[in-house]
């Protein structure tokens, strides 16, 4: 039976994105549903899924897994083929330590630079606490480059799950433009390159659901073209 | 195998790994960083910084590995002690204890800023808020489900990663004597009746530090 990953509207769900990218840039072979969020009955319809109330929502026959970490280990154990963690012990326990610091962290910059793929790229003024966040993000991509990138463009050389938990904070530094350095310039770069980012940036350009919310200068909507 | 951790009193991610290794038998060396005042200083950063570039709490040394975040230093003992069952044997079951882990990882923020752990606090009913209600509610649904659907006492049957990850939420329901089921009581019951856990509240208890930021009566310390 095919995997079935539950997300939210591709423009806004950052959550939603990092288990899509991690599977489709891994090959493993999923169906999607999109559950558009902030809308009528859109509670219902993922609480009539899963307990959690939030997407993104693995299913794997009875199994459902909810909260992105936790697909992203289930998809690990069954595909180890997929190496959606690097095979080296010391750097798969730095990268699920990066991946995990990116799960629970980064509030101030979450919060004020929301994943907003159709935002044409524009600087935001940003508080100290979102600048700290920035540079600690900027110092854990550099790192990791710099001590496990050797076989590849990704912070552990080929993609794995940490690249896949970061892939919303890449969108966020290309959309907000941040400043940064050349080495992680070229890491976003390479993330972006990726066919699974293209495609699930041509459909989030192509979605018409507007989070009113999440719009800086709503009624105001500019958007970029897909 | 070393875990640097903070005060035992107040640093619940610290509990998490801890009571994991105490109460499955992984043998380590414990290194206290003593938060200090305020939350943050200097030198509580600079003793750290020799640990983790994350300036967090808690961090496995094993060798020239360093591993930061809780739930990273789990998954890291899981694999390197396969015989010690971190995570429930079975597939589906282990899904949902990385499902409940996460959810504790990264959320119930109402109620950890509203009830911080604080293991000397007398017990003492504290109002909070709706928010916090709410994931109280939330926390008590995933225990009744997951006890339910596997025996018990645990939540997944025998103790598991699940467990240690929620152990500092156990002590907050009892501290702060928030209302809850006799079904979650019994969990609360079965998770401080571990000798681990025991071990580190009589060492929290006999910590003298306090941090002003997680005193929910301040400027009054509850003590017993």
């Amino acid at each position: 039976m095919t995997l079935k990953l539950i997300i939210g509207n591709k423009n806004y769900s950052s959550w939603s994105f990092r288990p899509w990218i991690g599977l489709r840039a891994a090959s493993i072979a999923f169906d999607e549903e999109v559950i558009p969020l902030y809308d009528d009955g859109s509670k219902e319809q993922i609480l009539a899924r899963s307990p959690g109330g939030k997407v993104p929502i693995l299913i794997d026959g009875d199994v459902k897994v909810w909260e992105s970490l936790a697909i992203l280990e289930y998809a690990a154990e069954k595909f180890p083929a997929a190496q959606l963690w690097p095979a080296d012990a010391a750097a798969r326990a730095h990268a699920r330590a990066v991946a995990t610091e990116m799960h629970a962290g980064f509030v101030a910059l979450r919060g004020e630079c929301g994943m907003n793929m159709w935002r044409p790229v524009a600087k935001k003024e940003l508080s100290a606490d979102a600048k700290a966040n920035i540079a600690r993000v900027a110092e854990i991509w550099t790192d990791a480059r710099r001590r496990f990138g050797a076989g590849g463009p990704f912070l552990f050389g080929r993609f794995c799950a940490a690249d896949a938990m970061f892939a919303p904070v890449v969108s966020r530094f290309e959309t907000y433009a941040i400043d940064v350095s050349a080495p992680v310039r070229a890491y976003m770069q390479a993330m972006i390159a990726l066919p699974a980012w293209q495609e699930w940036r041509r459909a989030a350009l192509n979605e018409t659901w507007v989070i009113p919310k999440f719009e800086e200068s709503y009624p105001n909507v500019q958007r970029l073209k897909a | 195998m070393k875990l640097v951790i903070g005060n035992k009193n107040y640093s619940s991610w610290s509990l998490r790994p801890w009571i994991a290794m105490k109460a499955l038998g992984i043998a380590f060396e414990e290194i206290v960083i003593p938060f200090g005042e305020p939350i943050g200083n200097p030198e509580f950063k600079a003793k750290l910084a020799a640990y983790t570039p994350a300036g967090k709490v808690p961090v496995l040394i094993d060798g020239e590995t360093r591993v930061w975040e809780t739930l990273a230093i789990l998954e890291y003992l899981a694999e390197r002690f396969p015989a010690k069952q971190l995570w429930p044997a079975d597939v589906q079951a282990r899904a949902a204890a990385r499902v409940l882990a996460s959810e504790m990882h990264a959320g119930f923020s109402a109620l950890r800023g509203e009830c911080p752990m604080n293991i000397r606090r007398p017990i003492k009913p504290r109002a909070i808020s709706a928010a916090a209600q709410a994931d109280v509610a939330r926390i008590e649904a995933m225990w009744k489900e997951a006890r339910a659907r596997h025996g018990g006492p645990f939540l997944f049957g025998k103790f598991s990663a699940a467990d240690a990850m929620y152990a500092p939420v156990v002590t907050r329901l009892n501290t702060y004597g928030i209302n809850i089921s006799r079904d979650t009581r019994d969990y609360m019951d079965a998770v401080m009746a571990l000798p681990a856990f025991a071990e580190w509240r009589a060492a929290a208890i006999a910590e003298t530090w306090i941090v002003p930021e997680d005193e929910a009566d301040w400027p009054t310390v509850l003590t017993a």
